[in-house]
């Protein structure tokens, strides 16, 4: 190995031949180091892929979604025209109330029946067996 | 963020049936229909009929009157309509706040009592009774007080 002071006496021609009598060292993954580089510097420069249809629909299908829903909310506050009584007079509205009243205790006899028939029912192994026991 | 967006136009597009299903939606979607017959009783007549000096609604056993007073809306539908039948079947009561209080069947009847409210106070009853050809849907709104309420079902049903 040369040193700085003895190259710089040697002539060209001479630093030419000295150059090309030695043997040049290339490491060894150099090529593999190059190669990634160049990889991850077109990785880097590359446009962005577009996303699939499938990924994107979610977003104006929300929004469409969104606004239905709005629609409906509103629509359903906005009070519509006022509701006009079926009855003008008082003493009709009445006697449709009690008429309605009548009905709904007629709707509730009949679970009260049924109630009624299945502790009827529920009861008789409770008698037989109070039958049999005090034998 | 996607979950979100789809989180919200789900709450936004399930909350409209949160207040669809009033009786005062329902009497308005069928009163038009064939074959249907209504009765609409609004508050202003309740305040009248709360004022009739010989008020007196009852069977001559149970006394409704504190409880017509205190209401605010009678819709009554009456369907002989075989389509309107059907659709008061599947919706005639959302899940907009009514529990159900009893329902019975007998054959092809079928009646459901649903009521809504809080520990106080009742401010919903729904009659919905299914005897095949006719659907008969009752829906009474107001502030009835929830223990004079209970008292009068419970006599109604011990009768």
């Amino acid at each position: 190995m040369k040193t700085p002071e003895e190259i710089g006496r040697m002539s060209p021609e001479q630093l030419e031949a000295e150059s090309a009598a030695q043997e040049a060292c290339v490491p060894q993954d150099l090529e593999r180091r190059i190669m990634e580089t160049l990889a991850a510097d077109e990785i880097a420069s590359a446009v962005p892929a577009r996303r699939p249809f499938r990924q994107t629909l979610w977003l104006p299908l929300s929004a469409v979604a969104a606004a239905a829903a709005l629609f409906l909310i509103f629509r359903s506050a906005t009070p519509g025209r006022p509701l006009r009584d079926t009855y003008d007079d008082p003493y009709l509205a009445y006697a449709e109330v009690e008429k309605t009243f009548r009905t709904i205790s007629d709707k509730l006899s009949t679970g009260t029946k049924l109630v009624r028939q299945a502790r009827e029912t529920a009861g008789k192994p409770r008698e037989i067996l109070d039958k049999t026991q005090s034998r | 963020m996607k979950r979100i967006m789809i989180a919200i136009a789900a709450v936004l597009l399930l909350a409209p049936c949160a207040f669809a299903q009033s009786g005062e939606r329902i009497y308005r979607k069928y009163a038009d229909a064939d074959n249907v017959s209504v009765v609409y009783i609004s508050p202003s007549m309740f305040r009248i009929i709360g004022r009739l000096p010989d008020l007196d609604v009852g069977d001559g056993q149970i006394d409704f009157t504190p409880i017509v007073r205190s209401l605010t809306g009678l819709y009554v539908i009456d369907s002989e309509n075989p389509s309107v039948n059907d659709d008061l079947r599947r919706s005639a009561v959302g899940n907009d706040g009514y529990e159900l209080l009893m329902e019975a069947r007998e054959d092809k009847d079928v009646v459901r009592i649903y009521a809504k409210g809080n520990e106080q106070v009742v401010n919903g009853f729904i009659v919905f009774a299914d005897e095949g050809d006719e659907v008969r849907y009752i829906c009474l709104e107001g502030r009835m007080p929830r223990d004079e309420f209970d008292r009068l079902l419970s006599e109604q049903m011990r009768d």
